[in-house]
This record gives structure tokens, sequence and C-alpha cells, in this order.
């Protein structure tokens, strides 16, 4: 019998104690754990302004953009230290990459990352209310469409979405019609356009002029010349902006947000940065790539000596042309008339694209070639009087108005009016010249020959397939045969 | 039931009815004729007993007459003695070579080692003290089938990663460590507090659910033993280390040469037009490594009364690395103490502590642009102190010794840990336990990295000096309440019942900033207190962390007649690390055993002494990645505003709302058979494990989710299956020749045969980097081994203009190929050389690891020798810099030059070539068989030490690492990250070291 107690006892010994330690599942619901996340988030005007810095974060990614723009076109080689190094630029400068491309897939990540950051903000733009939210949302639109913009210059078609983008998008949602993508574009910076000021709360934010700019470029790049003559020139009058007198100014440091910049990337040497995450830097990884391989002299940082101007875009700049010598460095001159020195990469030209190489005088916080504070000027003003030129000029509008334009920017150029009088398909060639050699460096060029058809131009170039880069291959495989590659990749 | 109750208790009353008292007293020795203190003498069918005191005296009242005792102590063979009238025992217990009364751990519990139903190595004490490691990991390698044990570095401090059975996960494939019942870590305790290791690597794991899926080590520390005298042990040791390899690398005048001839390839002006007065020139690599010292001391005080039994344990190691000894060092601290206390004769008390401190200096190590590897790099032509100021070498190499001067950083961290446990026995066979162990782990580190040049362009350059440091808090507790419930019907069956509760959580905080313009650029002033200069940038940081679980578990072990062993547990786990509808799961499993040794054919067998075949199958966790259903708001969002930096806010990885842990699913069929009077012990198993719903962290997903942005990322996706398969054998023999020499051998080896089964929608994962710029080249895709390593296949070398013609154009891989470049195979077979034709060269996971370990002991000398191997295994020489100028391996004294002269290394050229894309040119076999550690000891004959008053003195000489038998051409075929995905890619690992050690053991 007292066994038998002893069990009872010990029974309610063991449920006393298994009940005292289990803690039930309540006790996984007390975690110590930060609480806000992204789906209880927009409570204040300041977590929207939060959420557009965030927006705004990715377009220094955007130096990708800028460099391989470059290099794919006819302006530069891709250089490096060897035919090895970054052999997806490589293939795109020699017209042979493939839809197997990291940096391709790279700039597909990044553009979209940007639409969804914007997208965050306008999924939950109605959640909180507060003077001056159509400022905050003017500008996301912007972003969005610069983003988006990025991607149908590159892509072609590409998935559509208005709000973030879900796991199962990428099987359901098709490639939409590029016309689809514009009109998406349209409606974002006209919406920019009706509620953003020139003058923006922050220096470095989207305005209403930069709104105005991309919609004429976007225009411009379907060949809607008179909308794109038409806001343009609403801009040109109305915009607060105005061409640098001095070319040699613009590109310098000291010089940034000037007058010309009707939008600019801003980038900044305060934070360091490193080779695993180079979409995180606060620095223009694009200039340490530009910069000159192992340089020891004034003036300029050394770098990795990528994107170096070929002789034939050297030659193609006019006698008398002042902008040569700021957008070229002639490195064995330089090297000779300075006591300088320097190493030769691959595919050395003797040439560096000057506008954007490293220059001596900031922090250089470590790694010192990704942290370079130069701004990209992303829309000049004389982008956009050249724009505005083109399309008066293409759309048979008026080559009177056309000529005006173009002639402006050759003025400072030559330092003197040294004005094109020509017009028709002579004009339009003159327009094209000028804005190789007054944009050359900055990333524009390789979409400027293929939105006017003259890719072919390119080396290696190959009609119905290189106007627009492919799919990246990851891509096509996670659409599960929803999306179709791009013709003849 | 309740008549049963009232019998058996009718049946007790019976057993005493019949007492006749007699008292009775003896001695326990062994067969050497020493006392065996804390043996056990029990009387049959009887919960009465004593235990031998220091002497092995023992006495015992109130024996009755013709009742049979029962003499019994680990590791010796029980003895039964009927009782007649004889009151004065003189017994001698034979030692059991078979060890089949050991008592194994096995997770809330014990049990025989002949009735273990599943898959469990066991480490003791001897072993541990016979190899002495610096970290009680290492005591695994070699020493126990199925389990490996691999580390990143050789630097003093370096961490250890265990695997038991291969890697079946991308994610974390480490074992669950459980210390005397705690959720903990091995680095913190020291090794020699260690009393056993048990490694259960089979679906016997699943008690610990969840967590169990990669094994769990069961760690038992060290007791004091009752009724013995207090025993002092002092073991201390000293030597000299060196490194283990240099590689072969060019002499000045060598590399100049072969610099020369690359230039004048590609039609470029000599860099070295006169080389006569180079002469060898610098050998960074000797200058680099020394010589440096390591020490340890340990002292333990053990014993206990008639009711209680303690520990003490104190330790102290330092160890200087071979490089840069003043750079790259560590010391370590230990203090225990456990006690056991019966309360009454039912509560028992138990209790430990263990105090760690842990001091640690590093340099940078394994990756580009780290001393060794700049070592490797750097121009022999060039002088100690002399920097690259023309940038000939490239941005990332830089002189090593500079580095190094300029490397300043310091780590310390300290724990407390222990348990407190109580166990009641309400009433015979009915225990209930409940323990909570604790663990709370401190640490902090500084690092200064002040203004320096290494010449223009390089990467290292720093024009502002600052401070970084860092402080964290771990902190963990287990508490762990079980019952268990031992019975046996009918004398025949014999059952045990386990039920219990746990409940863990693992949290902590940490905090981190940096300072900027250090005073006087140096270390002395180097603290945030002092940097007064400020950044832009947020300079600060911190993190927190909690994660629970929540659990019950049963179990129910069952035998017949000690023949028929059966086993069914199932656990139940909720885990705090996923969304809220989708944290709780149940896991399986059931072991079965027959002891085909104890039936009537088998049982008068000579040869078969034991024979058991045993299986288990069931289902197990792996607790892996926490909060990843949701995004927080830890994406980077900075951008510059008015001219400064300014920080938002952005979605941090892509979140997975499914996301949960990982299931293993494991079969395990296994013998355990002994022979010829127990010296041949054979362990066999044969294993399965399917390892679904792989989390896999940085799921590739389309890029439209966003995953790409700054401080964003990838989700983690449970999205994959891998299979290991595979065999162990363990052998283990012994023989005592006489009573002057014995020997033992014994000899272990696994088999694995690893492949991913699955990967959702096809996807393949992607890892490990190579040279710079260059595509990832390990992936996890269906068919193929985890994270094998993906590149061009070569077919040696284009000798002549006609052989590059003939093969398909190599040009779409950026360069056509010349005569003395690698000849690349086409194997998608499209008629051309691309990037496409990348193929399966090699894994780094062994096919098979091993481990060979003989000792002998003559007179007072002793011998042991142990072995490790890994065959079947490639690692990826990717210490060498892809620039034209810095210096290589003696390697490429043998490169084509011309047509007939080699076939297999590449013409050296400046030019464009592609022969430094990844392909199997550099992955190299690195199968290796190692002589960890070789021993020779002398102790004291008894007689003079029993003059001294001591019971042991001996001295020993040691080598550890003595010499690796391997083709791998870098420093350490055994080395690996760990990764699943990316191991086994070599930057210039940090070479283990050998050593030469002087020890002494005392004993009194």
């Amino acid at each position: 019998m007292k066994k038998y107690i002893n069990k009872i006892k010990g029974l309610f010994l063991l449920v006393l104690v298994l009940a005292t330690n289990a803690c039930g599942d309540d006790y996984l619901e007390e975690v110590d754990r930060y609480s806000i996340d992204s789906e209880s988030y927009f409570n204040s005007e300041t977590d929207y302004y939060n959420a557009l810095v965030g927006a705004y974060d990715l377009l220094q990614s955007t130096y990708l953009n800028v460099i391989l723009g470059e290099i794919a076109s006819d302006n530069t080689f891709c250089g490096g230290e060897s035919a090895t190094d970054v052999v997806s630029w490589q293939q795109i400068d020699d017209m042979i990459h493939t839809p197997v491309n990291s940096e391709l897939k790279n700039l597909w990540d990044w553009m979209y990352a940007g639409v969804n950051r914007t997208n965050f903000i306008l999924e939950f733009q109605d959640k909180t209310e507060f003077d001056g939210k159509e400022i905050i949302i003017g500008e996301a639109r912007f972003l969005r469409a610069y983003y988006y913009f990025e991607l149908v210059k590159w892509f072609g078609e590409v998935p559509l979405k208005e709000t973030r983008f879900n796991l199962g998008d990428e099987t359901s949602l098709p490639r939409s019609p590029v016309a689809d993508v514009y009109a998406l574009i349209e409606a974002d910076l006209t919406y920019a356009i009706n509620n953003l000021n020139y003058t923006a709360p922050q220096v470095g934010r989207a305005t209403k002029g930069s709104a105005q700019a991309l919609l004429g470029k976007a225009y411009l790049y379907q060949n809607k010349f008179l909308e794109a003559t038409k806001v343009l020139d609403q801009l040109i009058t109305e915009g607060p902006y105005d061409l640098v007198s001095d070319y040699d100014t613009i590109f310098e440091n000291d010089n940034e947000n000037n007058i010309e910049s009707v939008f600019e990337v801003q980038y900044s040497d305060a934070e360091g940065a490193g080779f695993e995450c180079l979409q995180c830097s606060e620095g223009n990884v694009a200039v340490g790539f530009n910069g000159i391989r192992n340089y020891t002299g004034p003036t300029f940082d050394s770098g990795f000596s990528f994107n170096v101007p070929t002789q034939e875009v050297v030659d193609e700049f006019e006698d008398g042309d002042l902008r040569k010598d700021v957008a070229i460095l002639d490195i064995v001159a330089w090297a000779a008339a300075n006591n300088a020195t320097y190493g030769e990469g691959h595919e050395h030209t003797g040439y560096y694209n000057r506008k954007y190489i490293a220059r001596q005088g900031d922090l250089n916080t470590g790694d010192q070639n990704l942290t370079n504070p130069n701004n990209y000027r992303a829309i000049r003003f004389a982008d956009v009087l050249l724009m505005a030129a083109e399309a008066y000029n293409r759309g048979e509008i008026s080559d009177s108005k056309a000529q005006e334009y173009l002639n402006r920017v050759r003025a400072r150029a030559f330092g003197a009016a040294n004005d094109v009088t020509s017009s028709g398909a002579t004009l339009t060639d003159a327009i094209a010249h000028e804005r190789r050699v007054e944009l050359v460096g900055e990333g524009h060029r390789f979409f400027d020959l293929v939105r006017t058809g003259r890719g072919a131009e390119i080396d290696g170039f190959t009609a119905n397939k290189n106007e627009v880069f492919p799919i990246p291959l990851e891509e096509i495989q996670f659409s599960n045969g929803n999306w179709t590659q791009n013709t003849n990749y | 039931m309740k008549h049963t109750l009232f019998k058996i208790i009718a049946l007790f009353f019976i057993a005493y009815s019949g007492a006749q008292n007699i008292d009775i007293s003896g001695n326990v020795q062994d067969a050497t004729g020493l006392p065996i203190p804390g043996a056990n003498i029990i009387i049959k069918d009887s919960n009465r007993g004593t235990t031998t005191d220091f002497d092995g005296n023992f006495t015992l009242s109130g024996v009755t007459n013709g009742t049979t005792i029962s003499v019994s102590f680990i590791g010796y063979i029980t003895k039964d003695i009927v009782i007649t009238n004889n009151y004065k025992l003189n017994i001698l217990l034979k030692e059991d070579l078979a060890m089949l009364d050991e008592v194994v751990v096995v997770g809330y519990g014990t049990q025989k080692k002949k009735d273990v139903t599943g898959a469990v190595s066991i480490i003791n004490a001897a072993t541990l003290e016979d190899l002495k490691p610096i970290d009680a990991a290492q005591a695994l390698q070699g020493t126990s089938a199925g389990v490996s044990v691999t580390s990143p570095s050789g630097s003093p401090g370096g961490n250890f990663n265990i695997l038991i059975r291969g890697v079946s996960s991308n994610g974390d494939n480490g074992p669950l460590v459980i210390i005397d019942g705690y959720a903990g870590d091995l680095n913190s305790i020291n090794p020699s507090d260690i009393e056993t290791f048990s490694v259960l690597k089979d679906a016997q794991a699943a008690i610990y659910g969840i967590q169990g899926a990669n094994g769990v080590v069961l760690v038992t520390t060290k007791s004091g033993k009752k009724n013995s005298a207090a025993k002092i042990n002092y073991d201390a040791y000293t030597g000299i280390q060196e490194t283990t390899r240099e590689l072969p690398y060019l002499n000045a005048t060598e590399y100049a040469l072969i610099l020369n001839e690359s230039y004048a390839a590609n039609g470029q002006a000599l860099p070295y037009p006169d080389v006569s007065g180079l002469g060898t020139g610098t050998d960074w690599q000797s200058e680099l490594f020394e010589q440096a010292p390591i020490t340890s001391h340990n002292l333990s005080v053990t014993g206990g009364g008639e009711k209680s039994t303690y520990y003490f344990g104190g330790s102290v190691l330092e160890q200087d690395g071979i490089i840069a000894s003043d750079k790259s060092n560590f010391n370590r601290a230990n203090a225990k103490i456990k006690l056991g206390f019966d309360l009454s004769e039912k509560l028992k008390f138990t209790t430990s502590a263990n105090y760690f401190n842990n001091n640690r200096k590093t340099i940078g190590e394994n990756a580009l642009g780290t001393p060794l590897f700049n070592a490797l790099n750097y121009a022999p032509t060039y002088s100690l102190d002399q920097q690259d100021t023309s940038g000939f070498l490239g941005n990332e190499v830089i002189n090593p010794l500079s580095q190094i001067a300029n490397t300043y950083n310091e780590y310390s961290g300290n724990s407390i840990e222990g348990t407190f446990q109580l166990e009641y026995e309400a009433f015979e066979g009915f225990k209930v336990t409940s323990r909570i162990g604790l663990k709370s782990y401190d640490d902090k580190s500084k690092t200064f990295a002040p203004i320096v040049q290494y010449g223009s362009g390089k990467v290292f350059n720093n024009d502002r000096s600052s401070v970084t440091q860092t402080q964290n808090t771990n902190n963990s507790y287990t508490w762990d309440t079980f019952a268990t419930y031992n019975k046996l019907f009918n004398d025949k069956h014999n059952t045990t019942f386990t039920l219990g509760t746990s409940a863990q959580r693992f949290w902590g905080d940490n905090l981190s900033g940096t300072g900027f313009d250090v005073q006087n650029n140096s270390w002395e002033f180097a603290d945030i207190s002092l940097a007064n200069g400020l950044s832009e940038a947020k300079s600060t940081s911190s993190y927190i962390y909690d994660s629970r679980l929540s659990s019950y578990f049963g179990r129910i072990q069952y035998d017949y007649d000690s023949k028929y062993l059966l086993s069914a547990m199932v656990r139940r786990d909720g885990s705090s690390d996923f969304a809220p509808n989708n944290r709780i799961d149940y896991f399986y499993s059931a072991t079965a055993g027959w002891k085909i040794s104890d039936e009537a054919f088998l049982k008068d067998s000579d040869v078969i002494n034991f024979l058991k075949l045993r299986a288990s199958y069931g289902t197990l966790g792996n607790n892996v990645g926490d909060d990843l259903y949701r995004a927080l708001l830890s994406g980077e969002a900075t951008y510059v505003l008015d001219g400064s930096l300014v920080t938002g806010t952005a979605s941090g990885r892509v979140p997975n709302a499914d996301a949960s842990w990982e299931t293993a699913e494991k079969l395990d069929i296994g013998l355990d058979i002994n022979l010829f009077n127990n010296q041949l012990e054979i362990v066999a198993d044969y294993f399965i494990e399917d390892r679904n719903d792989l989390l896999i962290e940085n799921f590739p997903i389309s890029g439209i989710l966003g995953g790409g942005a700054p401080g964003a990322g990838l989700p983690t996706v449970n999205a994959g299956t891998t299979r290991n398969k595979g065999l162990e054998l363990f052998l283990n023999y012994k023989n005592s020749v006489s009573d002057d020499f014995s020997y033992g051998l014994s000899y272990n080896v696994t088999k694995i045969d690893g492949e991913v089964t699955a990967v959702s929608n096809g996807n393949i994962s992607e890892g490990g980097s190579f040279s710079v710029g260059q595509p990832a080249i390990a992936r996890m895709e269906v068919g193929q081994p985890i994270g094998y390593f993906y590149g061009l296949k070569t077919n040696g070398i284009f000798q002549n203009q006609a052989e590059v013609d003939a093969h398909p154009s190599q040009s779409g891989l950026g360069t056509a190929a010349s005569p003395g470049d690698i000849r690349f195979v086409d194997v998608n077979g499209d008629g051309e050389i691309t990037l496409d034709d990348r193929t399966n060269i090699g894994k780094a996971q062994a096919d098979y690891i091993m481990g060979l370990n003989f000792s002998f002991n003559y007179k007072n000398f002793d011998f042991s020798a142990y072995m490790y191997a890994e065959l079947g295994k490639e690692t990826v020489r990717n210490y060498e810099r892809d620039q034209p100028n810095v210096n290589r391996l003696s390697l490429y004294l043998d490169r084509w030059t011309g047509e007939g002269t080699s076939n297999s290394v590449p013409r050296a050229t400046v030019g464009a070539t592609s022969n430094k894309l990844f392909s199997d040119f550099y992955v190299e076999d690195s199968s290796f068989l190692r002589m960890q550690n070789i021993q020779l000891g002398y102790s004291l004959p008894n007689a003079v030490t029993e003059k001294l008053g001591i019971s042991k003195f001996r001295i020993y000489t040691k080598v550890n690492n003595a010499f690796t038998l391997t083709k791998y051409r870098g420093y350490d075929p055994a080395a690996t990250n760990g990764d699943a995905i990316g191991g086994g890619i070599d930057y210039g690992f940090y070479p283990i070291s050998r050593q030469f050690i002087l020890g002494l053991n005392l004993s009194i």
C-alpha cells in the first residue's frame, strides 16, 4: 500500500513539475525582438520620408548603367587589368554577351530593387495623411519612372507592376509591351510634373524640371517628337536651368548640382564600401573603375583603367572644341608634362574618361576606389537642349528651332559662336555628332545609337539582336516559361 | 491492475521474511593488484549495496547467507559471488575489454552500451588524455567513425567545424552540443574536464527533435567519486610550434626570367633586362613564419565523501602563432567546479559551473589581400621593407611584413556556464529529474586601422585612422524536466518510460561603434573615448536576438529478456523563429535491436562473444534561420541630400511567409560484433539520410522582387532535398600479451555519398568565388554533390597552331587560343568553347574519412599514434593573384615553352589569355593522410611512486601533425571554411602548426 501511495505521489509530482516547466506556446510569443516590419510601417510623415530616401538609394547603383552604356558603345573599350577582368563587361564591349552575364543580372536586380522601393511607398500611399504628401508621392513616381526607363532601355519589354512584386509574379505576370512600360513612365512623370516644384526641398531630390526632362527623353526614345518638343520647350523656357559657361568646371567636385544639372545622382565619400556589395556604396563606383591604373602624380587618383576612350571618339572632336581636353585625358602627354607615372592595363589606348576619373582631394575612405564622391550629372541642360533640337529636327517641326538649341550648346563648346546652319538629314547628323562629343563618357552613347537605328556602327553589333540586352538567363528560368528571351539571344 | 500490484508487494514481503543476516567485508582489486575504489557491491534482487572506499575495501551488513552479491565497476567484468559464510572476501575484477557494461549517455538518460540500439560513437577521457586537444572538438577527429572535424585555419584560437555523416544541409551542418544537459559550445570547455563524448549519429537523436538532424554531441564532464580521498592531478606541457609547410615558390632570378619571358611573349619590353644580380632575393614565406611557443597547465582535484562528490579543475593555455606571434596569439583560462550531494536517500542534487576566459589577436587570413596571400604574391626581388610604390604588382598586393606591422586588434571573451540538477527517486524505478543549464558569454573586440600608405592605388591605403569597438552578450538557458519509470515485468519484459518537457531560450545583443582620428595614429591611443573625429556616415550599430523553443518529449524503451530491444520516441517542438501559424512540429523515431549472441545457437561460441543487429528510423529537424517569414526594416537606405548622408528606411531580406525548419529522415542499420574473447570489436553501420525542406539561404528568386537592394537579400526558402548514404566501419583490437606488454589498434572508415536530389523549380544555388570578377564556382544542383565545383574541363595544352585550329574556337571565352594555352573541353559539344562548357570538376567533401590509432605499453613505456585521412576530395588553388607581375609557384618552372615542353602548365605571357578562367587546372586533389599525434611516455614504476607517496608520475614527448602525405600543393589539404557551397577554396590557409611537446602527468 505504501508503494501505491508513493506512486500517486510520484505521478502528482510529475504532473506538477512538468506543468511548471512546460511554458506552453505563449512562451514563444514573448520574444524580445524588433517589432516594426515592412507591413506595419508608414505611420507618420517621417516614415514616408525615410522610405523615400530608401527609394533614392538605388540611384547610386546606376553607376553600372553609366559605365556599361559607354563600354557597350563605340566610345570606349572595356579595358581593366586583363582580358578576363570583369568578363561580363568585356563581353558586352565585344558584343558577344549572352543571357549568362552577372553584370546584366545586377543591373536588372538593382533597377527592380528601385522599382520595389518606390512601389513600397506607393502601395501604402493612402495609409497616413499629412501636408505635402504629394511631394513625396511625386518624387516616388519620378523615381519609379526613372528605374522603369532604365529597364525598358536595357531590356525592352519588362514585367510591370504598380505595387511591390510578390513571389509567383515571375511565373504569372507577362513582360509588358514597351508601349505599356512607357505609358506608366509617362503617367508617373506627368503626376510628378504636376505636383513638384522647380526647387526641391533638399538638394539632390527630383524637381519638376527633372520630371520634365525625363519625360522629354522618354518621348524622344519613342520618337514622339511633338510631345517631346512641348515638354522640353516648357522646361527650357520656364525652368531655372542654364548652361555653365565654362565646360571645364562642370564635372569637378566643387561644382556639383550646378545650374546645368537638371537631375544629378548624388554620391559621397563619407562612408566606406567593399566589393561584396557595390550597390551599397555611397560613392560613385564607376569613377574608381574608370580611373588611371597605378597613377602617381598631381590632380588625379588612381583606379582600374576600365572604360578607356577609343581613338575614334577622340578624333570625333572638331578642331577648336574646348570640350576635348575636358572629356579626354591623354595620359601620355599628361604624364610627360606633370612628371606623373601610370600603369598600362588591358586595351590601353592612352586615353581616359576625364569627366569621371578619380580626383585627389576627397577623403579616400576605404576602399577608396569605390568611394569617389563625384556626382553623376544624369540629365544636363545641354542634354535637354540637344534632345529638344533633335525632336524639332527629326519631328520635322522646326529646323530653325533645332539650330537655335544646337548652336547654344556649340557656342559654349567653342568659346564663341560656331553655328551649324544645315537642315534636314544633315542637321540630324550634326545633332547626333554634337550629342556624342558633348555627352561622351556620360553613358548615353549606346542608347542614342540604338534608338536612331545606328547600332551597327558598333563593332560586333548584330542587328535585330543587340538593340536590347538579353533578359538574364536566371530570370528566364525563374519565369518557368512565362517570359521568352529577347530575339536572337 | 490492482491485483498485479498486490502480488508484487506480496513478493517483496516474502523475500524479506527469509532473512538470516550476517555481516561481510572485503577488498576489490584489479589484475595488477591495485585497489579499485568506487566499485559497486550489490545484493542481487535487492536495492541494497555499497561501494568500495579509496583502498578498495568495503563492508556490508545484514547479508543473507546463500544470496549472491554482484561486484561491478565500469570497465571491468561484473563478478557474482554467492555468500557462503565467507565473511572476508578478496575479489579480483578482470578488465572488460569489450566495455559492454559501459554506460552510454543517450539523451535524457543512459543505457548500457550493449543495449544501445542507435548509432553512437563514444570517446572517453583516455583518448582526450592522449590527444590533449587545444579545442575539445579536435578529439573527435579520426577517433569516431562518421565524424569529421575541419578548420579553416591553423591560427591560434581558430574555430572547428564538426560534421556528422557528411554535409546534408547547405546551411548549418554543425551538431547540437549538449554539455551536462544544456545546449553549449565545445570551445568554452577545457578538454581535460571532459569525461566522455557520446555522438548520436542516427534517428535515436530524435529525442532532440528540431535540433537533432545534424547529430548530437553529448558531453559529460568529470565528477568526483563517492568515498574516495582527494586525488590531485597535475598535467603540464610546453612545446615549440612551426609551420607544417612552405610552398615551393620562385626565387628572385627564376621570377625575373619568367616575367621577362611573359613580357617578350606579348612583344613588350623586358621588366628585368639584367637578372644577373638578383640572386635568390627575399623568401617572403620564411620571413613570415617563425617558431612559436605553446604551454598548458592543468590542475584538478577530485574525490567524494559518503554522500557527496566534488571535482575542481583549473587550466591555463597560451599559444602563439607561427606567423607574427605578437599579432596572432591566443590564451585561455578555465575554472571548473562540479559538486554532487545526496540530500536524502531519494533526492540528489548536482551542480556545476565553468568559467571560461579567452583572449585572441589575429591577422587577416584566407582571403585575397591577407598577409599570407601577399607573402605568396609579393615579388621576391623586393627587399624586406620595400613597398610596391609603382603599383607593379597591381592594387591588391602589398608588402606582407608592413601589412602585419599595421595590423592591430584584440579580442576577449568570458563565459560563465553551468547547471543545477535535482533528481528525485520517488520510488524504485521512478525518477524525476529537473535541471536548468545556463550560459552567458560576453565578448568585446577592438580593431585599429592606422593611417597608412603602401603606394599609389593600393586598396589598403588608409587616409584616416579609426578604431572600431564591439561588444556582444550571448545568453542561453535550457530547462529540462523529465521523469523515467523503469520496470521489469514478469522477469523478461523490461520497460523504461521517459516523459519530459524542455524550454530553451537563446538571446543577446550587440553594440558596435567606430571612432575616427586616433591620436598619434597609435594603438596605445586607439579607443573611441580618445578618438574625437566624427564621420558623416553612421558609425554605430546594434542588434538583438531572441530565439525560443518549447518542447515535449516521450520515449519507451523495451526489451524482452535483454535480447530483443525496441524503443520509440516522439518530440513536439515549437520554435519562435518561424511564423506564429507555422512553428509547431512533431518528430518521431523507432529503434530495434537483436542480440543474436544471446540466442542458443551462438551462446557458447568461442569466436563470437557478442553480436547485435540494430536498426533505427525516424525524423529529426534542423532549426536554422529566424524571422525568415517577415521583412524587417533592416535594408540599407542611405542617400546624399543637401550634400550630407541621410539614412532612411528600407526592407531587408525578402521574406518567405512559409519558411519552416529542415527535416531529416534517417535510416541506420548496424552490427556490433565482439570476437576472440572480446579482443576484437567491430561496429558497422549503413545509413541513408534524406534531408527535406532544406532551407536554402539566398535562394535565387527573380530579381523583380527587389532582393538586390542594398542591405536586402534573397529569401531563405525550404527548397531542396539532399541524400547522404554511406557506410561506417569501426575496428578495435586490444591484446594483453603479458603483464609487461599490451597493444591496441583501432581503425575507422566512413564512406559517404552525398547528392542533391531536388531543388525546387530547377534552381541552382551558387556560392564561392575564384580570383577576381569571375562567376561563382560552387553550386548546388540536382544530381550533383552539394557545393560541387563548376568550371571548365581541360585537356592538356595546345602544342602548336595546328592543334588550336583543329579544336573548337575558344574565343567565346574572351580570347582566341594560341599554342601554349590551355585546351578546354567542349563539354556540350556545340562546336565552340564558352562558359556554357563548364561542368563538375571536383568537390570539397571527401568520399572517405578514416582514422587509425595504434598504441602499446611495454613495462613503464607507453606509445600511441593517431592518424587521420580524407580521400576523394578536391581543393581550389586560389592563392594566386591574377596579375602579370606577381610571384608564383615553382610549378610554373615546368610551363609550356614550345612544342612538347609541357602538356599541363600553360605558357607565360602578359597578353590576354583564357588560361586564368576557373578550370580543373586550379582544382587539386587534396586527399591526405596526416600523422596527427605520436607520443612516447614513461611512467615511474609503482614501487618508486609508492615511496614518493604519489600514485603516478609520467613524462612524455609528443609531436602533433608530424607529417601529412598529400599531393595538394597548398598549405593544408584539410582546411576548409566549412561552407556547404563555397567550402574548399584556398586563399592561402593559415597552416596548421607542427608541435614538439614535452609534458608531465602527476597524480597524488
